[in-house]
């Protein structure tokens, strides 16, 4: 797949006021982005996301590291790689509340050198595809939070630039409201030809668009890899078995033996056993156990893990990784 | 072409504002016209009569100077530090134009429509007090081209430090009390003040004013004085204008509310 984005060793550090102590925001930080990709760059708060987001739309100066943006490095070139780039920071706060709908597009189009000749076209099909045409010549003060965050991310694809980086775009929506922005961005991608960076805290947001997610924890690269990877790596090796009994003192040390992280708990008629399988495999040698005493298995289940569960795990196993 | 597109959304953006935002518009005019008002009445008052008249018309081209050099260079210090608060600043520095560039366009347009304002005072200045100045068009454009250059090189300077400062507010009131020191001092008293970046081109426009001077009387070393001002001051405003960007994309400064 063709790389639009590049980011390469992305350092950034800062002196806190207070105690002149240097915090690394940003330590090492290396990813590529593809075309027509749907990028989630995800992190607690205090990760380092927002300032790596702020260093690839050139609104931070790295400490070191690289940035090239459709083959053009952003460090040497600012003003060029800004063409290819446009972003939705402050969501609704990215816009003129004194000026109207309207107004607003063209401002921002002629901000980038457009003339309003050239944008007519793009702005009206922006508008209906945006159901903003009712409301385009609305104070942008009167229009209600979705309204707002549409019309902000009207204004980054009014740029006409590849690639569109949204910071939390679907905070404070409706639930309505947020699913019509997640299928706008959707048709982003795949009508336009646009490839998005989102960092959201809302992780169905990130599970149902995004392709690819980076986790970014302590400044670091935690996790690169696809959503459906991530989803299918933790759900396949997390099951939970009712059995229809007991289990003997024999096959319970037997099975802690085999699996140290076995939870085991037991009710008067029946027990149950939750366990995370390295490998697939390893279910037939929890079989065999069960098998020596004829246990009777009521029931199978795999976990289902959701991705905000993966992305806590994530974090957890990483900030213990830091501490070990 | 992309400048015009450029000078073109910020005029328009300027002029919808400041139709939007009327009733603000209209008390700031009538707030300089009620100083204007004062400084007549107390040179009335207790000014000394025989020089009552050229005092009063030197008020007139004073007082509408400083009003200039109040809404070129003080309001885009003013219009910075909304922008940071507002979240609009990223944006604009988010532009493949750069934000130099925007902020040139915005000094333009804010200038050429406040002209109108100034104008308007000025008749209603001269209106009000009987003094009638010699408004040679010819003689004054040229003057205030180059002043203008060298307002607008100040200007990038506010610019600047309001973008990295937090608390530039009272910066910006204390500045608008210099802006009047300089647009009130005579030349004469402080030949040196020339240097200054808009000293002389008030001087040259008040002897036009007044005493009548046209531009075959002004000398080719006060077109100098005037031409070198633009381009220094200009150039030294970019200059710290650029600085003061570059400090604040390396401290994260652009965006604080």
């Amino acid at each position: 797949m063709d790389t639009i984005i590049e980011v390469e060793g992305l350092k950034k550090s800062y002196k806190k006021r207070r105690s002149k102590e240097f915090v690394h925001a940003v330590d090492d930080v290396s990813f590529t982005v593809n075309r027509g990709e749907i990028l989630g760059l995800l992190g607690p708060n205090g990760a380092g996301k927002t300032t790596t987001i702020k260093m690839i739309c050139g609104l931070l100066i790295p400490d070191s590291g690289s940035i090239v943006i459709n083959g053009i490095n952003s460090r040497r070139k600012r003003l060029d790689a800004l063409r290819h780039i446009s972003a939705v920071l402050e969501g609704n706060r990215n816009l003129y509340w004194r000026l109207t709908v309207k107004e607003n597009l063209d401002y921002f189009a002629g901000n980038r050198g457009l003339s309003r000749k050239e944008v007519r076209v793009q702005i009206e099909d922006l508008l209906k595809k945006f159901s903003l045409k009712e409301k385009q010549h609305e104070l942008v003060n009167r229009l209600s939070r979705g309204m707002q965050q549409k019309l902000a991310i009207a204004v980054a694809m009014l740029a006409d630039s590849e690639v569109i980086l949204l910071d939390e775009p679907t905070l404070g929506l409706d639930v309505e409201t947020g699913y019509e922005v997640r299928d706008l961005l959707r048709s982003i991608v795949k009508d336009d030809n646009r490839t998005i960076i989102i960092s959201s805290h809302d992780m169905d947001v990130v599970q149902d668009l995004c392709n690819r997610t980076v986790i970014i924890d302590k400044g670091k690269i935690v996790t690169n890899d696809k959503v459906e990877n991530l989803l299918r790596l933790f759900q396949v090796r997390a099951y939970t078995i009712t059995l229809g009994g007991l289990l003997s003192d024999q096959q319970h040390q037997c099975l802690l033996q085999k699996f140290p992280q076995l939870e085991y708990t037991t009710d008067t008629i029946q027990s149950t056993l939750e366990i995370d399988l390295v490998k697939s495999e390893e279910i037939y040698d929890l079989f065999d156990v069960l098998k020596m005493e004829n246990t009777f298995i009521e029931s199978i289940d795999r976990s289902t893990i959701n991705f905000e569960q993966i992305f806590m795990k994530i974090v957890k196993e990483g900030a213990e990784g830091c501490t070990g | 072409m992309h400048w015009l597109n450029l000078l073109k959304a910020n005029t328009k953006k300027e002029y919808i504002e400041l139709k939007r935002y009327l009733p603000n518009t209209l008390a700031m005019i009538v707030t300089f016209y009620a100083i204007f008002l004062g400084m007549f009445a107390g040179i009335q008052l207790i000014g000394d009569p025989s020089t009552q008249d050229i005092n009063i018309q030197y008020a007139i081209v004073n007082y509408i100077f400083w009003f200039l050099a109040m809404m070129v260079m003080n309001n885009i210090g003013w219009e910075i530090t909304n922008e940071a608060m507002r979240g609009t600043l990223e944006q604009l520095c988010m532009s493949p134009m750069g934000v130099w560039r925007i902020m040139v366009t915005r000094l333009i347009s804010s200038t050429v429509l406040n002209f109108i304002v100034i104008v308007a005072l000025l008749y209603v200045s001269m209106l009000t007090t009987g003094q009638w100045l010699n408004i040679d068009v010819l003689t004054i454009l040229p003057i205030l081209m180059l002043t203008l250059i060298s307002m607008f090189g100040v200007g990038f300077m506010i610019a600047g430090i309001s973008i990295v400062l937090k608390q530039v507010q009272a910066f910006l009131q204390i500045l608008q009390f210099i802006l009047a020191g300089l647009t009130f001092i005579p030349l004469s008293v402080a030949p040196m003040f020339a240097y200054l970046p808009f000293v002389k081109g008030v001087d040259l426009v008040r002897n036009v004013m007044i005493d009548g001077v046209t531009i075959s009387h002004i000398g080719w070393e006060s077109f100098l004085i005037l031409g070198f001002n633009a381009i220094f001051y200009f150039a030294l405003g970019l200059i710290i204008f650029f600085f003061c960007e570059r400090i604040a994309m390396n401290k994260g400064l652009l965006a604080h509310y």
